[in-house]
């Protein structure tokens, strides 16, 4: 069937649409007992080297003056190594990365044209942002629990605290109002001895104040050390017993980013879906996840991975909105790109070096996820995307002899799309009937007088045509034949 | 003969094979691993190709394809690269270098895992990935393996037990007993594929390792040691082959201590 591309990738802001999105990786611990939750968190992480930068999107709901967090961190940080940054960084990242629908057009088959329109929408607001810094503090002997360093970054008040043991730990936090969840307790002993500390934050009313600012900002930390990890441990805190969904932007020089204690897993793509879906991409999508969540739970789902190097001209396609620019980069923690020579035309982007994206979901729980996640920087280049195909049929009748076979194609083709619908989302699909009756009837009017129609479709065979398949069986056949070979092989010497 | 028992018992590295390609069917049909079949083909092709021109060129039997068809699987499961040019040089480098580093008549390398700790050093843009058996699979592939060494009688699987205890016992000791991690936490560093791999087919290879037992052991003991320590102090990804590639010049140190009679495959044969 012929077919153009007319438009280009729908784009929703989707962790923002699906999943209530409200938290940090670290764990919230309330001062009161207001009720927190900890749903989803969205992360950036900037690896070079030893070298990781942390950006912790906060989008803490309650009242400010319960916020409070603790992260383990490896170093004690410097005052330097403490930003606020916006928050308009993640709403990009996430437009770019997210999960895209594609809608292409059908050409008339009896006369050829096409059109053209796209979609985007992007927020943007930068401020700036302010480090404050104080004095350091005294040891508190009885709870064998040292400040290693104060201060203030913005509107938050942090300490840095090392321990000697957890107990001690608890008590200082369960003493200076820091509610401890059961669950995080078994982990502050291992924490401690892993030489972790203690990164811990509330909200300077004060500073919150002056600021002007109704939300939180990202707080962003950057330190040396080989460990490349999330502590997610300690964030499963107060989940209320349930799983919590985590989104990992991560930029990198070598390649793609992935976990090493978990696997990581592509997400299903490149699926033709019926046309309704456009109203309904969050909950398609939102199932989607559901679904392979149910099939493996223990795994971080690749979403994206691009390679955004200058040298690379494309850096999304279809773009669902700007890729990331060096400011961006820069507001991340990204050091190793330089600015773009003013007569340099051979790149699309406004820097020079290498650089690569991968956004990774995780959606974690205490009985999945023993085990903090530990990244590595793989030298894997390949591209990689969420995007879902719509393919709209033309709209004015189609009258020719060319009839006929398109009609049937359309059928035959919703018929597979929603079988990939209910494969995909484990949704019912019956009540879509609708969907394939109308090419149904418009197939029955335009068959050819002499013939017969097939109403069968041949929507069980179409799979052997899928090409992941294919490549399934072509390795299978190469395994299985070395097999062979090897045991069939007669020594002779020579 | 096509796949009669009698006919694979002639031979332990059947078995070997079997058991290499039902991991690797696993890991494409129910792990969902990229099906990258012009990997395999590069990967078999060429290790095979090298296998023979160094077979040809010292005049020994062509029956050590098997060895090489081995190889060829091991790294078809550890080892990725961007660039299908590196899936030759690495094959090349796992073959050559078990022709030419031998001391005494007797290579001292794992073919596969020189070939490939040895191409991510040089040219990079290469890397393992230990993350990608998770720990779902981990009893079946467990099975696969003890029914396989079971069956294949293997006489070097000492070395393989050897550094399976000494590693979990110091993961143990180190992350249970003095870290205080919950046991799920060591279950799940313990539930590896890629660290069955490395003990039942890599530090269990009867021609690289040292030919008297306690050798053996102690060769195991080392390696299981250094990778330890680089697993848990250092975070290096993928220890275990890092350890035994910077160890295995030890083989002939100990073989000439320890000293035991050499091993060839057609020992094996009952």
């Amino acid at each position: 069937m012929k077919k153009k591309i007319l438009v280009l990738s729908l784009m929703l802001l989707l962790s923002s649409a699906i999943y209530e999105v409200n938290a940090f990786c670290g764990f919230y611990v309330a001062k009161t007992d207001a009720k927190l939750f900890n749903k989803a968190s969205q992360v950036i992480l900037v690896r070079n080297g030893n070298n990781t930068t942390i950006t912790m999107s906060n989008d803490f709901q309650g009242d400010v003056k319960d916020f409070a967090m603790v992260v383990p961190v490896p170093t004690v940080l410097k005052r330097n190594d403490i930003r606020v940054v916006n928050q308009s960084i993640f709403d990009a990242l996430d437009a770019y990365s997210g999960p895209r629908l594609v809608e292409y057009y059908d050409q008339n088959p009896c006369h050829q044209y096409y059109e053209m329109k796209s979609m985007a929408a992007r927020p943007a607001s930068i401020s700036k942002d302010e480090v404050m810094a104080d004095k350091n503090e005294e040891v508190k002997e009885d709870y064998k629990v040292t400040i290693e360093a104060t201060y203030t970054v913005g509107e938050y008040d942090i300490l840095i605290l090392s321990a000697e043991e957890s107990g001690g730990l608890e008590r200082w936090l369960t003493d200076n109002g820091y509610k401890i969840p059961a669950q995080a307790r078994e982990v502050l002993e291992p924490y401690i001895k892993s030489n972790m500390k203690f990164f811990v934050v509330k909200v300077n009313l004060e500073e919150q104040k002056n600021s002007g600012m109704n939300n939180l900002r990202p707080l962003q930390l950057s330190f040396e050390s080989p460990k490349f990890m999330l502590p997610i441990r300690l964030g499963m805190a107060n989940a209320d017993g349930s799983f919590q969904d985590l989104i990992v932007y991560a930029f990198s020089q070598q390649g793609r980013v992935e976990t090493t204690n978990y696997r990581t897993v592509k997400m299903r793509t490149d699926k033709n879906v019926p046309i309704f879906i456009k109203d309904k991409f969050s909950s398609f999508y939102k199932s989607l996840f559901d679904n392979s969540y149910e099939d493996e739970k223990n795994v971080s789902y690749l979403e994206y991975a691009w390679d955004i190097s200058s040298n690379n001209y494309m850096h999304c396609d279809p773009c669902s909105s700007t890729p990331p620019a060096m400011k961006e980069m820069q507001e991340a923690g990204v050091k190793w790109l330089n600015n773009r020579h003013q007569n340099d035309y051979s790149t699309s982007s406004d820097y020079t070096g290498t650089v690569y994206f991968t956004r990774l979901h995780v959606r974690y729980d205490r009985a999945n996820f023993a085990q903090d996640l530990m990244f590595q920087e793989t030298s894997n280049h390949e591209n990689f995307q969420c995007r879902y195909v719509l393919q709209h049929p033309v709209h004015e009748s189609v009258d020719c002899d060319q009839a006929y076979t398109y009609y049937k194609g359309v059928y035959d083709r919703r018929k597979k799309e929603l079988y990939e619908l209910s494969a995909l989302t484990g949704w019912k699909i019956d009540k879509y009937d609708y969907y394939t009756a109308e090419y149904k009837d418009l197939m029955n009017d335009h068959a050819p007088k002499n013939s017969k129609v097939n109403n069968k479709g041949s929507v069980i065979n179409m799979d052997w045509a899928d090409e992941s398949l294919l490549r399934k069986i072509i390795s299978l056949v190469i395994i299985l034949s070395m097999v062979f070979v090897a045991i069939n092989i007669k020594g002779k010497m020579k | 003969m096509l796949l009669s028992i009698q006919h694979l018992k002639e031979d332990a590295r059947h078995f070997q094979i079997l058991a290499l390609s039902i991991f690797l069917l696993t890991g494409i049909f129910v792990l969902g691993w990229d099906s990258n079949f012009v990997k395999y083909s590069i990967l078999f092709s060429s290790v095979m190709l090298f296998q023979f021109l160094f077979a040809w060129r010292n005049n020994i039997s062509f029956d050590s394809l098997k060895s090489a068809i081995i190889t060829g699987f091991s790294l078809s499961l550890l080892f990725n690269a961007n660039h299908w040019s590196l899936y030759i040089v690495a094959a090349f480098l796992a073959i050559a270098g078990k022709f030419i580093l031998r001391i005494n008549g007797k290579h001292f390398i794992n073919p596969a895992n020189f070939g490939i700790c040895a191409t991510i050093l040089i040219f990079g843009n290469s890397w393992i990935s230990p993350g990608q058996w998770g720990s779902a699979i981990y009893l079946f592939l467990l099975i696969s393996v003890l029914g396989f060494t079971v069956l294949y009688r293997a006489q070097r699987l000492d070395a393989g037990i050897a550094f399976l205890l000494f590693f979990l016992g110091m993961d143990f000791t180190w992350n249970l007993i003095y870290k205080d991690w919950p046991i799920d936490f060591f279950v799940q560093q313990s539930y590896n594929g890629a660290l069955l791999l490395f003990s039942f087919f890599m530090i269990t290879d009867p021609c690289s390792t040292p030919n008297h037992r306690v050798g053996r052991i102690l060769f195991s003991l080392l390696v299981a040691m250094l990778a330890f320590y680089l697993a848990n102090f250092h975070f290096v990804n993928g220890a275990a082959l890092w350890a035994l590639f910077i160890l295995c010049p030890l083989t002939p140190l100990i073989d000439t201590f320890l000293v035991d009679k050499k091993f060839t495959w057609k020992a094996v044969k009952s």
